[in-house]
């Protein structure tokens, strides 16, 4: 009786996992070892309280389906992506290596990489000496300078004679204007004072034909006035002295009259006619 | 396990689990419906807690969305699919831990009666049955919160996942042994804590 299960096959027995040998041999393990089988019973017990335990109802989430396209295509998958990196890399190299000219040579234990092939120059200059150099530099600082002051005086003197020029120019242009319009203003005056004249002496002869017949005119008026009043006053005269001469007629009549009849009535009444002569 | 036949066939149609591999979205949805439950279950045993376990569902089912094409073996499917549950379990447990804070919700009621425990589940059932079944699962659920998480582990999915102790060893990455072994501690440790609240066959029968 030397077979003992340990803890898993006793699990394993206890929810039906063991092949029928297995579980045959737990078995008669069981029957001879009731405190192992009570055990076990007991955690069948356990097992059935537990079972006890129900579900949680849920209800799954809606599932939203997206019509994403999963087959990418070719140029947007990644090996496709890759080589054509590679194969742009490649072609921009070649054509650098092209524009460049890189050359790389191993001699005398010296590895040179260059681009273009500009090689002898650097060996002459080499051979200038401190002193060559500084005589090239004062030669060429000197005919620097000459040129400087060459080209200086050169403009200099092409300013001065443009000034010169200029102001000569301005001058004799200056002074046939001036000459024009002193020309011009002794004409004008001469022309402007005649104009003058000439307008005045036709005002005045104007002034004097206007003015003459006017007095005529008024003198005229005048007379013609003057003969009508005198006609008028003669005609009021007469009329007048007719009146009177009238009057005058009339009176003499009424005193004939009178006269008469005193007349005749002295001669009838001598006395009477005396006394009516005294009483009159 | 409340599936319907049909549904337990299609959760294991080759099939469907090839159309879905192939980028079918109604047959990912389709494998989505018929899983969401289980895997829900088994983050909310674990948990003890709703929302941690839809969390850990919907990332489960994203991850199996865009994992699922490099799944060779359709046989392999439902420790597959485990795993990435436990280990999205195992990930909100370092972060819960990590945060050290205390839902008062998860307040171990000791031999109180909890708050939670009237919470009505809106079953349309007896009501007294239904609070009493509520009860009794909310006090069996504490006893398994009390097992060390490996140990949680290995009980819900062997116990109420009915996965073979093989798809546990896949879907954990230990050793059948090793799984077996952390059952029979398991089983045990729930034992002695049922025993500790007297939590008996005799005392519960009359539910039973």
């Amino acid at each position: 009786m030397s077979y003992k299960p340990d803890e898993g096959t006793l699990v394993a027995y206890l929810y039906g996992e063991l092949d029928a040998a297995e579980t045959e041999r737990v078995r008669q393990y069981l029957e001879q070892h009731p405190q192992i089988r009570e055990q076990l019973q007991q955690m069948g017990d356990v097992r059935k309280l537990m079972g006890a335990l129900s579900d949680v109802e849920v209800i799954a989430p809606p599932v939203f389906v997206d019509h994403q396209q999963n087959s990418t295509p070719f140029w947007k998958a990644g090996y496709f992506k890759i080589t054509i990196g590679i194969a742009a890399s490649l072609l921009f190299l070649l054509v650098a290596a092209r524009l460049i000219g890189p050359e790389v040579t191993y001699s005398n234990g010296e590895l040179r990489i260059s681009f273009n092939n500009t090689t002898p120059i650097a060996e002459q200059e080499q051979q200038l000496t401190a002193n060559e150099v500084q005589h090239m530099i004062n030669q060429s600082l000197v005919k620097n300078n000459e040129t400087i002051a060459g080209s200086w005086e050169a403009s200099n003197q092409k300013i001065r004679e443009s000034l010169q020029r200029n102001l000569d120019n301005n001058s004799a242009r200056i002074d046939k204007l001036m000459a024009v319009a002193s020309q011009a203003s002794q004409d004008q005056v001469r022309t402007f004072v005649a104009g003058l004249q000439e307008e005045n002496l036709k005002l005045m002869k104007d002034y004097f034909q206007l003015s003459a017949k006017d007095q005529q005119m008024y003198v005229e008026n005048l007379l013609v006035d003057f003969t009508k009043y005198l006609q008028e006053q003669r005609k009021q005269d007469l009329l007048l002295f007719q009146v009177r001469m009238n009057s005058i007629e009339k009176n003499t009549d009424q005193f004939k009259q009178e006269t008469e009849q005193i007349l005749a009535s002295i001669i009838s009444n001598p006395e009477g006619a005396i006394r009516k002569v005294n009483n009159y | 396990m409340a599936e319907t036949l049909p549904d337990i066939v299609m959760m294991h149609s080759d099939a469907l689990l090839e159309r879905a591999r192939q980028g079918d979205k109604n047959a990912q949805g389709k494998l989505v419906q018929l899983w969401y439950k289980r895997i829900y279950n088994f983050a909310y045993k674990f948990f003890f807690d709703h929302d941690l376990a839809m969390e850990v569902s919907q990332k489960t089912f994203i991850s199996m969305h865009r994992n699922l094409a490099g799944l060779h073996e359709t046989a392999r499917f439902k420790s597959w699919l485990y795993t990435i549950a436990v280990n999205y379990c195992r990930e909100e447990l370092r972060k819960r831990k990590a945060s050290r804070s205390v839902s008062l919700n998860d307040f171990p009621a000791g031999n109180e009666v909890s708050y939670r425990w009237e919470t009505s589940s809106g079953r349309s059932d007896n009501p007294e049955k239904q609070l009493r079944h509520t009860e009794l699962s909310d006090l069996l659920q504490q006893c398994l919160m009390e097992l060390s998480a490996e140990q949680r582990e290995v009980v819900i999915m062997k116990e109420y996942e009915g996965l073979k102790f093989r798809e546990i060893a896949e879907a954990l990455q230990v050793s059948e042994n090793t799984v077996k072994s952390r059952m029979y501690y398991g089983l045990d440790g729930l034992k002695k804590i049922l025993e500790k609240r007297n939590i008996t066959k005799d005392t519960l029968g009359y539910e039973l």
